[in-house]
């Protein structure tokens, strides 16, 4: 009935914080991660004191005893990492509520930081980078079948995956501009986004470089620098917090039917190119809610390229299989459309935070605050990366 | 195209992906497959997900496949790799659902489907990597099936 979960609507994001999001921060990501728990945690009206527990990502250079530290906190009893990069920040709130559900803390800090610009790069293949001069793959990442051909970065993978859902289906250019486009609406409302002054237009889309055909400048998003957390907590708590709650509906993690290895490169491996991880994940956290895809007011959908969006429309179930395509360009993800989308401008538009931005959003949009507020959205997706594996939110007003 | 200096090499001696590489210094294309069930074990691993025996080896493959996918890189992302070149995915026609990556100078002009052929390009002593050309036409002469040791 529902997927063995027992938790639903019991357990909430009560604070929402973030640092500013630019190219260069001039901090450590210690510092930044800092920073937007203490906001975080005084929007949840509460004291450092009272934070007994930390999530963290696997990809953060930041540790859960580094932010004890950083932070002071007194009473630190529980931590956990998730992952696989991306892939983390909705499973990173299922295990803070796992974790307050079993007693093993009362107010979990989840956060994620990093100089994702003016540090080392994801966008520009993270294993290239390490490996150095060294020979590359080997003990389960098989970097060894990929890096030494040139397939070094994400948005080459995507690439791929992109060329081939274009083969397959139809999809055009103008369905993946159509997602930059709205995103860049987003941002552009947004005071918080990095492209709040840079309207986007079909021409400038268009006319932007080539990066790894079919995918041009604006299909990538903006790596960047910059931290966000929320705390989690019981609602019953939450609700005695000076802002509203998000009920955490339902939260599901999940690696699809055929696992890979590795971390992102792997994906073209397994036996489904265009099927990802999110549908497996789908269905379990519709289950989990008691919803479905019609329910959904409002998706914060991992954006880290145009295509990641698209694939994970028809995941999510929101348009079949290969319809993805024109179901971007409808003007369905619009604010005024059937599923309004990254309402903060997303990965690609607001800054990447790795996933982590669209969990404060969807808050946002569940207490009415944000700058592109959908009216009287009381539902809100959010979904956290691909390709390796997935995982994602139902979250809900009280 | 001869390997830059700053090229990354593939590991040769992992436990589980060893044997492709020394296949591929003898100019053959061999994939591990399980010794119990048959499974073509790709990514190569020693463990069977299918079956869980761990009796597993290497099996060789006509080298010959069809093009899944491909992009053109347009940015610089490494010294070893300028642009203009193309990654192609190839999926191994008597390994249905098995593929491989390979890099291409330039931006040739390719098709869906197209049929592709090994190449064994030596980067390092002892290191060939498993490279991939495109054929013009459906090839002629022997059906796959022929030459290829049963996998189920």
């Amino acid at each position: 009935m529902s997927g063995g979960w027992s938790l639903r609507d019991q357990y909430a994001i009560s604070g929402v914080g973030a640092t500013d999001f630019s190219r260069d921060s001039g901090r450590t990501p210690l510092t930044l991660a800092c920073e937007a728990s203490l906001a975080a945690i005084a929007d949840a009206g509460l004291a450092v004191e009272d934070i007994d527990g930390v999530v963290r990502a696997d990809y953060d250079s930041v540790q859960p005893g580094d932010l004890a530290h950083g932070l002071g906190l007194p009473n630190l009893r529980y931590w956990g990492t998730s992952g696989i990069g991306g892939a983390a920040p909705c499973g990173m709130v299922g295990q803070a509520v796992a974790a307050v559900a079993a007693g093993l803390a009362t107010n979990i800090v989840v956060f994620r930081a990093l100089n994702g610009r003016s540090g080392l790069r994801l966008g520009r293949g993270s294993a290239v980078q390490r490996a150095a001069s060294r020979p590359v793959g080997g003990n389960g990442g098989y970097e060894e079948f990929f890096l030494p051909y040139g397939l070094i970065a994400p948005g080459q993978m995507f690439a791929l995956l992109a060329r081939r859902h274009m083969a397959e289906f139809g999809t055009a250019a103008e369905d993946l501009r159509a997602i930059a486009l709205v995103a860049r609406r987003r941002a552009n409302a947004n005071p918080a986004a990095q492209m709040c002054a840079r309207p986007l237009t079909e021409a400038d889309y268009e006319g932007a470089r080539m990066i790894s055909e079919p995918l041009r400048l604006f299909d990538f998003c903006l790596e960047t620098d910059g931290a966000c957390a929320v705390v989690v907590t019981s609602t019953e708590r939450a609700l005695d917090g000076p802002n509203p709650p998000a009920l955490v509906r339902a939260v599901a993690q999940g690696s699809g039917p055929r696992p890979q290895a590795g971390t992102f490169l792997t994906a073209l491996m397994r036996d489904e190119l265009l099927t990802q991880p999110s549908a497996a994940v789908a269905e379990l956290l519709y289950q989990r809610g008691g919803l479905g895809p019609a329910d959904i007011d409002v998706a914060q959908l991992y954006d880290c390229f145009t295509i990641t969006v698209l694939l994970q429309l028809e995941d999510y179930g929101f348009c079949a299989k290969g319809e993805g395509g024109p179901f971007a360009s409808s003007g369905a993800l619009d604010l005024d459309g059937s599923l309004p989308f990254n309402t903060a401008g997303g990965n690609l538009s607001e800054g990447y935070l790795h996933g982590m931005s669209h969990v404060l959003e969807g808050v946002r949009q569940i207490r009415g605050t944000s700058t592109s507020q959908v009216t009287g959205a009381r539902t809100c997706l959010v979904t956290s990366g691909i390709p390796a594996a997935t995982s994602a939110l139902l979250l809900r007003a009280a | 195209m001869t390997a830059h200096p700053d090229a990354p090499v593939p590991v040769t001696t992992d436990l589980d992906t060893g044997g492709f590489w020394q296949a591929a210094a003898h100019n053959r294309l061999a994939l591990r497959a399980c010794l119990d069930c048959g499974t073509v074990l790709h990514l190569p691993k020693v463990m069977c997900h299918r079956c869980r025996s761990t009796r597993s080896g290497w099996r060789e493959i006509e080298p010959v496949g069809t093009l899944a996918s491909w992009t053109v890189v347009r940015a610089a992302l490494h010294p070893a790799f300028p642009p203009p070149y193309t990654i192609v995915l190839v999926e191994l026609d008597a390994a249905p659902g098995a593929r491989l990556i390979g890099y291409l100078d330039g931006a040739p002009d390719l098709a869906m489907g197209q049929p592709m052929r090994a190449t064994f390009q030596q980067v390092r002593d002892q290191v060939t990597l498993v490279q991939w050309s495109p054929l013009p036409a459906v090839i002629s002469g022997p059906s796959p099936d022929s030459l290829v040791p049963d996998l189920s």
